[in-house]
């Protein structure tokens, strides 16, 4: 068995992890709920982060939390500009099988942004040891890296702000009027192409802060985006898409069990067993672990 | 009796749409279900039909309970139904829409080809439009005619129409009258879902009349007319009674 | 497309036919090896963006794990063409049994789920599969390279055009027959409404299976005959992005025509090879492409054939 600081460790990446999956996570259930979009380019605006950071922390020796910041707003840019580029004019062109075409055009965003990335910064892997130096004793053996540290507290943060954004905010509250009755809001007054936009940007702002806080862990390289795109549809499909609030415990659970799993059964069978629990949970309760809105063919 | 229900309630989240609904039906009976919008008709529909599955309650089909049967096997078993906004398969053409339903809806051992048995049901329905249109490019009444042909292709026992009625004129208002009334000839056991109290007081051998979810009425036509419940629900409707 | 009885057994247009003929007569003309390579590459996306087709054009599923299945088919041929000693001539049959058995598996358990669900749940099945292909190095070698025997002893690539566009005639006839039948119509029927099918007394699930396990099947057959045409396999031929490019193939040849694809592949991928420079760029011309597509003319190049076809009849009927 496993001694408690390997227990401990592992317990600290976990949530670390799960840190960062919950963040992207809300991000993309907020575009399904908000825009009905199935995003599967999220991951390369964690990409865009991750980059940014690096130039930013390593190239152009910004300090840590600018480091952060640059990628978040690179984030921002690039959400908005594709928000008008790309879904708007499909928007206005191409209203039906919203669904299906949105998801084929995120792909081939997808594919256009990691292959630009290929071209324009090669394969190689840039990453940073850590943005801060140090750690903090808990008690016999067990520490935690300020670099985890911190870069979970600026998660939790980014977390904590949505929230009381979408809670608290006029622009919040008409996001979220958006994703419960889109007819119901417009008739309301409320403006759907500019809360399109900031939906998109938001979710891109978080993924690249994910992106740019896990840089450590995960060094920036074209297709780093595969993976957290991975585990962010995983949490979604798991809590429930359209659920918002359980995407968070949903990150942290995903965090966790990726992290002890891939200890125990290396990466191959990690992915079988992954998918096993969620397939299983699937036909248990097809609403996901904590969804209430049907997904499975048959309404009951 | 073709059709028992008993006790059947179904609520969404805090909205009760259906209470303790209790009906019997006959073999060869036309029964009307009215009431004021949002009393629950069409979700009662979606319960018998099988694409709602009811909180509480039994339905029981030609004596055998299917409240467990998918509406694709209900089907099958001779439960057909039209929609009150037409879902044709766009892309297909008029025939193919209702081959669908002569092919997989219809499980008796029939001689006739799915394709000959498809245009007898758009001739029954007098569909007037070339059956190799494409169901995209028909207008709401010509699609609600289709949706007719489709579920009579099924060769149901028993037929439930939803507002079937809606949007046509005196004329075609009278065609689909008589419509309705062949097949019962033939034999099928109907439920209309209406607004337009003249064609269910002319139609139907009994009505059942539904208000926020609960079963206020029922009787025949002269008894509902005269019914004073019925009269205090529909207060601030403009009905021709 | 009708499904009237009489006239089902013949399902290639007139048009059709006379492409089929001309490209097996082709090679007799061509001396070129390396065109023949690239008529050869065309075929074998071709074929695998009308297997794709065969379930995104019909039910509406996306299957975005669908190059882990050609992979798996590879694969199995590969080895049971190693290991058990069966010629490369029946592998493919092995790979297609695996392939069609991963997904009716995979197609039982996730597609009762909605329409995007159901993609999503199919990618993590390719993602799994790739990830175990991976790890079980020992069997497959995972990405030092798994040799696999050839077909023929030759390296001549005219045998080779006839092997490929035999299986690719083979899979077109067979999803064009199916599709223009009884179950063809229960499959487009779910596809385009889901609810209206269920009241005419369709089981989508059971028919989303047999869709998915038979585009399953072909691509197994045809990630076999790739195994032993290429010689070698890496894991990589299941990645998600081989999916994308044959997904942007089908979507930019028409989605349910089953024939753009094919299309497609024989525009674009001699288009590549010949624009050398662009090569690199490939997949972010697909993608953009995809976008431009879906945003301007979601039907593809079918809808363009289409509205061409009635364009030049529209003269005729006027005189």
């Amino acid at each position: 068995m496993l001694g408690p600081t390997a227990l401990w460790d592992l317990f600290v990446t976990g949530i670390f992890r799960g840190g960062m999956y919950a963040l992207m996570a809300v991000g993309l259930s907020l575009v399904f709920g908000v825009m009905n979009i199935p995003h599967f380019a999220h991951g390369e605006f964690y990409m865009l982060g991750a980059y940014t950071a690096y130039f930013a922390f390593a190239v152009f020796h910004f300090p840590a939390f600018m480091a952060i910041l640059s990628a978040a707003s690179m984030g921002l840019l690039a959400g908005v500009l594709v928000e008008k580029l790309v879904f708007y004019p499909l928007r206005r062109r191409h209203p039906e099988e919203w669904v299906l075409n949105t998801f084929l055009v995120t792909v081939g965003l997808s594919f256009v942004m990691q292959n630009a990335a290929l071209a324009v910064w090669g394969g190689q892997y840039r990453g940073i040891t850590q943005y801060w130096q140090g750690a903090i004793q808990l008690g016999s053996g067990m520490h935690i890296s300020l670099d985890r540290a911190i870069s979970f507290i600026v998660a939790i943060f980014c977390i904590a702000v949505l929230w009381w954004f979408l809670d608290f905010t006029r622009t919040g509250k008409a996001i979220r009027a958006v994703a419960q009755d889109e007819t119901g809001a417009l008739l309301v007054g409320i403006d759907l192409d500019q809360i399109h936009t900031i939906t998109f940007g938001l979710s891109s702002l978080m993924a690249a802060i994910a992106g740019a806080s896990l840089l450590s862990l995960n060094p920036a390289y074209p297709s780093v985006g595969l993976a957290p795109l991975y585990k962010s549809w995983y949490v979604v499909v798991l809590v429930g898409l359209g659920n918002m609030a359980g995407a968070i415990p949903g990150g942290f659970l995903v965090g966790l069990l990726e992290t002890f799993s891939y200890y125990a059964f290396g990466s191959g069978w990690q992915d079988v067993i992954s998918l096993s629990i969620l397939i299983l949970i699937l036909l248990l309760k097809p609403a996901g672990l904590f969804g209430n809105r049907g997904i499975s063919l048959s309404k009951a | 009796m073709i059709l028992e229900l008993q006790g059947i309630s179904k609520r969404f989240g805090g909205l009760v749409a259906l209470k303790d609904i209790s009906l019997n039906l006959d073999e060869g009976q036309i029964l009307g279900l009215i009431g004021p919008n949002g009393a629950g008709k069409t979700t009662l529909l979606n319960v018998i039909s099988g694409s709602l599955r009811p909180d509480n309650g039994y339905i029981r089909y030609q004596g055998k309970e299917i409240s467990k049967l998918s509406s694709d096997r209900r089907c099958q078993k001779g439960i057909s139904r039209t929609f009150q906004i037409s879902r044709p398969f766009s892309k297909m053409t008029v025939l193919e829409n209702v081959m669908v339903a002569a092919i997989f809806g219809d499980r008796s051992q029939k001689q006739e080809p799915p394709r000959d048995r498809a245009l007898s049901a758009l001739r029954f329905v007098q569909f007037s439009i070339d059956e190799n249109t494409l169901a995209e490019n028909l207008n709401t009444v010509q699609l609600k005619r289709l949706d007719l042909a489709r579920a009579l292709a099924s060769n149901p026992s028993l037929l439930l129409l939803d507002e079937i009625a809606a949007g046509l004129t005196p004329l075609e208002l009278a065609d689909l009258v008589g419509v309705i009334r062949h097949t019962r000839e033939r034999g099928v056991t109907i439920i209309v879902v209406e607004h337009l109290m003249r064609m269910i007081l002319r139609l139907c051998d009994k009505i059942v009349v539904l208000h926020y979810g609960e079963k206020i009425a029922e009787g025949t036509p002269e008894e509902i007319c005269q019914d004073k419940r019925v009269a205090d629900a529909y207060l601030g409707e403009n009905y021709l009674l | 497309m009708s499904t009237g009885g009489s006239h089902r057994w013949v399902v290639l247009s007139p048009l059709s036919l006379f492409l089929l003929a001309v490209l097996s007569v082709l090679p007799l003309w061509v001396q070129d090896e390396y065109l023949l390579q690239l008529l050869i590459s065309s075929l074998l996306l071709g074929s695998q963006a009308m297997a794709f087709d065969f379930t995104a054009g019909f039910i509406n599923v996306i299957n975005f794990g669908f190059s882990a299945f050609v992979g798996a088919g590879a694969y199995t041929s590969a080895l049971l063409v190693l290991h058990w000693g069966i010629s490369p001539w029946l592998g493919p049959l092995g790979g297609a049994v695996a392939s069609a058995a991963l997904g009716f598996f995979s197609g039982v358990l996730t597609l009762r789920l909605q329409g995007i669900y159901a993609a999503v749940m199919t990618w993590f099945v390719g993602l799994t599969l790739l990830s175990l292909t991976a790890s079980l190095s020992g069997l497959t070698r995972g990405y030092r390279g798994l040799n696999v025997p050839l077909f023929l002893e030759t390296a001549a690539r005219r045998p080779y055009f006839y092997i490929i566009f035999g299986v690719t005639f083979l899979t077109f006839v067979s999803l064009r027959w199916t599709g223009s039948s009884r179950v063809g119509l229960a499959f487009r029927a779910i596809g385009q409404n889901l609810e209206s099918a269920r009241a005419s007394g369709v089981n989508p699930t059971k028919y989303r299976v047999i869709n998915f396990t038979l585009s399953c099947a072909f691509a197994g057959l045809l990630g076999g005959f790739y195994a032993h045409f290429l010689g070698i396999l890496t894991p990589d031929v299941m990645h998600s992005r081989q999916t994308v490019e044959v997904l942007a193939l089908a979507y930019i040849g028409g989605r349910g025509s089953l024939w753009g694809g094919l299309v497609a592949a024989f525009i674009f991928v001699p288009l590549f090879e010949y624009l050398k420079p662009l090569m690199e760029l490939r997949l972010v011309i697909y993608g953009v492409l995809l976008i431009l597509v879906m945003i301007w003319c979601p039907g593809g190049l079918a809808a363009i054939y289409t509205q061409l076809k009635q364009q030049v009849r529209w003269p005729f009927m006027q005189r």
